[in-house]
């Protein structure tokens, strides 16, 4: 049976935020619809408010002409309304069929036989008694979308699934994705990766500001039509440079870099070799949790790692903390922007004192001097065009984009010769990334080097001049990016090998 | 079904007024305990919060219990704020004394301008030796500080009461538990004559100061600022996080040391067992209550040092037993807890209907 969801008038209201504006889509089974936008474009609202986790302030949500209300996520479940969402809701301890059986109504033998059967049909592998924490980011989702699969859905929901899958992974997702259209389950995907809408869509609509912006065939779309739509301006392209680098000094070398942790969580890192030439960006790709955070933080100084070198402009570091390295111009942008980086409790100013090099002279004598710190953080506000001028104001009244901007630029303002960066794009709208793309392009364009360590392959192949993938705490070789495609780095952050 | 979410933005102004609603909330709680037992409520808290400080001598006693409180929450402010939780300035305060005290007694038989600095030095160096103990512990074994400081109180209090009663006690003493008298050289000035108020009260006075300037003018107050709010920031900007622990838990415990030897060279005059009536566990109380902030924390100590007064006040008059004090002060600590909660906290209270409760 078709299946016609459809949303009319839905607005929701957020003091001082106005996240849906008289939201009204129509969706009919037989298609898979993306819901592309940027962060806070509104689409999360939009899919909690069909996943029944809030409630509209005004409008209607219809399935085959059925007036749906939906103030639990139960409402939800009951009217065949399945959510994956991109943060996965599993007990780890506990086996995939436990994890299944936690809310079916009937008994284990004939779930299994009903698992089975869609095992069967999908042409899914899982071994259905192992602890969920055994699992790849893929398989995890699997079993999300089986558990939506035995309620036999009319209408399946993935919110941004492919952030934390490989390329393989991605593909295998989008062959399912495809087949469960097939069957007639109506298919909402909510994305910002516009490659994604074009491969698996077939209707896309853009929302920005909390209004629907365009509903469109994805066969009359572009990347760059897409981009547009979702951002609201012209994107001024960022040209990939050409660096040839073969000749130059290396500026920072690692050796034998070697991490073992007693804590579970933590990656052990084993024997990583690798240097950086003046001028260049060397980008390390890998899925998160492959010991990219213990990396960071190595070559920070945050941990110490004995037998290590590090050698930075032919002094060796290895045995400096974070604020002794700065000393010898380098700096770090950690992913964890909010408690890391910056602390959202301080103000603009304090934030940028937490660089406090030596020439700053943002500390006289171990007295704290403000017009000094106030004076350089209105200049880093100004270079780095964050929306505020006042520095007194709490680094948690700026977006994340803004929050970004400040941080690279109280980074970069001793005109580092290295910065090590990890996912510094993470979480941001299209205008900010490109804003941080171009910085870090001015950066190995004034011969300054850069470490990229990122999830976003996209944004490495576009960064790096070479690249090498971090797979469980092993580097792969480093390889000119020239030679790099994404299915390449997709075999190698999955763990495969190349030729 | 009940949900609570953090509030974003609390301010500042009701940060620091909430202190207030606790006060309030506590003494009418006090109330309504006086009701139950069979009291008039507003006559039992008179005698509890007005009848004690309505002369002279009793505003001198208000200073006199508030100065120790108010030092050693100084002290506690540094190692709250740089999330470093010091709960034994009780032992760091009874060790200052120990030191402070011996020293004191040295001189037993001399007079002299000098011993009375070198005691309050010797107190101040005390306390901060023995503060040093758990942040060691903490910063080389990563032992929890909690519970060392804890347990060393107990370590110092034991130490002393065998001191006491034995090495130190007084030949001429008749076996009773205490030291010999100090020698008025060893002692506080008192600052009038006829009341026990003494020039304690500048070194708290001056420890505010100091604090003050130190937590909002130096490198080390903004390296203890960044602490205390986010550990991984203090990592990440390369602060030596070892050594502020030690800095940070050598000052409370000199703040707390400084407090013993004025105790023992102020009112008593001499070491026994009951040098302290926990002025060291309710420092923490103290600190809370003023917000970590030194001009917070002198306010604080006042209210704290009236629930000491009043609950003696309320013991003559009332035959109640004194320890309604400490039932006075876990009540501001449990209100501003609460009202702490609905600060930075809001309760939402969702219906749901007869259907969905089911599953």
């Amino acid at each position: 049976m078709a299946t016609d969801l459809r949303i009319s008038n839905i607005s929701k209201i957020y003091p001082g935020c106005i996240a849906n504006d008289n939201v009204t889509l129509q969706f009919k089974s037989g298609k898979i619809y993306a819901l592309l936008g940027e962060n806070g474009a509104g689409k999360s609202t939009l899919v909690k408010i069909l996943s029944g986790v809030i409630s509209p302030d005004n409008g209607e949500v219809f399935l085959n002409e059925k007036n749906l209300k939906l103030s639990s996520p139960l409402d939800a479940k009951k009217n065949k309304i399945g959510m994956v969402f991109q943060h996965f809701n599993l007990f780890e301890t506990l086996s995939v069929f436990e994890n299944l059986s936690i809310d079916a109504t009937e008994d284990n033998k004939s779930l299994r036989v009903r698992i089975n059967e869609i095992f069967k049909k999908y042409n899914f592998s899982i071994d259905l008694d192992v602890p969920v924490l055994n699992l790849s980011a893929g398989q995890k989702q699997k079993v999300e979308i089986i558990r939506c699969l035995l309620r036999s859905p009319k209408v399946l929901i993935m919110d941004e699934p492919t952030s934390v899958l490989t390329e393989q992974e991605t593909e295998e997702l989008f062959i399912s994705l495809k087949k469960f259209c097939d069957e007639g389950i109506l298919i909402i995907y909510i994305t910002h990766k516009l490659k994604e809408v074009l491969s698996l869509c077939d209707e896309v609509a853009v929302m920005r500001k909390g209004k629907v912006v365009s509903v469109s065939q994805t066969q009359n779309e572009k990347v760059e039509t897409l981009a547009n739509k979702m951002v609201g301006q012209k994107l001024a392209k960022i040209k990939k440079k050409i660096n040839i680098s073969k000749n130059k000094d290396e500026i920072f070398k690692v050796k034998h870099l070697n991490f073992y942790s007693d804590d579970p969580f933590e990656t052990n890192l084993v024997n990583l070799n690798f240097s950086v030439k003046k001028g260049e960006c060397l980008g390390i790709a890998g899925i998160s949790g492959n010991g990219q955070n213990e990396l960071f933080q190595i070559l920070s100084g945050e941990i110490i790692t004995p037998d290590t070198s590090i050698i930075f402009r032919n002094k060796e570091i290895a045995k400096l903390n974070p604020k002794q390295r700065r000393e010898y111009l380098m700096a770090f942008s950690p992913e964890d922007r909010i408690s890391q980086a910056a602390v959202p409790e301080l103000k603009i100013y304090e934030n940028v004192a937490l660089n406090n090099f030596k020439s700053s002279n943002f500390f006289e004598k171990g007295l704290v001097n403000e017009r000094k710190i106030k004076e350089h953080s209105k200049k880093i506000l100004s270079d780095f065009s964050v929306n505020t001028d006042n520095v007194e104001l709490k680094s948690q009244f700026l977006s994340g984009g803004n929050l970004q901007k400040l941080i690279l630029g109280r980074e970069l303002i001793t005109a580092p010769e290295l910065l090590i960066c990890y996912n510094p794009t993470w979480g941001l709208d299209v205008g900010a990334i490109n804003y941080i793309h171009e910085t870090l392009i001015k950066i190995n364009d004034r011969e300054k080097s850069t470490i990229l360590i990122s999830t976003d392959t996209e944004e490495l192949l576009k960064l790096s001049d070479r690249i090498a993938v971090i797979y469980k705490g092993k580097l792969s070789k480093i390889m000119p990016s020239e030679e790099v495609t994404p299915e390449k780095l997709g075999v190698l952050m999955g763990g495969g090998s190349i030729d | 079904m009940i949900k609570i979410e953090k509030r974003n933005d609390v301010p500042m102004a009701l940060y620091f007024f909430t202190p207030f609603i606790a006060i309030i909330l506590t003494i009418l709680g006090g109330g309504i305990i006086f009701y139950i037992l069979g009291f008039n409520p507003i006559e039992a808290l008179k005698f509890y919060f007005i009848t004690p400080i309505s002369n002279l001598y009793g505003l001198s006693e208000l200073l006199l219990k508030a100065t120790p409180l108010c030092l050693i929450a100084i002290g506690l402010s540094f190692c709250f704020k740089s999330n470093n939780w010091n709960i034994g300035a009780e032992g760091q305060l009874t060790f200052g004394a120990i030191v402070g005290g011996g020293v004191a007694l040295l001189f037993y038989n001399q007079e002299g301008f000098y011993i009375l600095p070198l005691v309050i030095l010797a107190g101040a160096i005390g306390g901060m030796i023995f503060a040093l103990i758990p942040a060691i512990l903490k910063t080389y074994f990563n032992t929890n500080e909690i519970l060392v400081s804890l347990m060393l109180v107990y370590v110092s209090k034991l130490l002393l009461d065998y001191l006491v009663v034995g090495p130190w006690s007084n030949p001429e003493g008749f076996n009773f538990p205490e030291t010999r008298q100090f020698s008025d050289s060893s002692r506080m000035p008192l600052l009038f004559e006829g009341l026990r108020i003494h020039a304690g009260i500048f070194l708290a006075l001056a420890a505010v100061m100091l604090s003050w300037f130190i937590l909002y003018k130096t490198y080390l107050g903004f390296q203890i600022k960044v602490s205390g709010l986010s550990l991984k920031t203090a990592k990440y900007a390369g602060f030596k996080g070892k050594t502020m622990i030690l800095v940070v838990f050598m000052i409370s415990g000199a703040c707390a040391g400084l407090a013993g030897v004025g105790e023992i060279t102020g009112p008593i005059g001499q070491l026994h067992r009951m040098i302290s009536p926990d002025y060291g566990f309710t420092a923490i109380i103290v600190a809370f209550l003023g917000r970590l902030n030194p001009f917070g924390i002198i306010f604080a100590s006042l209210v704290v040092a009236l629930t000491y007064l009043g609950a003696e006040t309320a013991q003559i008059f009332l035959q109640i037993p004194k320890y309604t004090g400490q039932v006075f002060q876990g009540m501001i600590l449990f209100f501003l807890l609460a009202s702490d909660y609905l600060l930075f906290f809001k309760v939402k209270i969702l219906n749901l209907k007869k259907n969905e409760l089911r599953h």
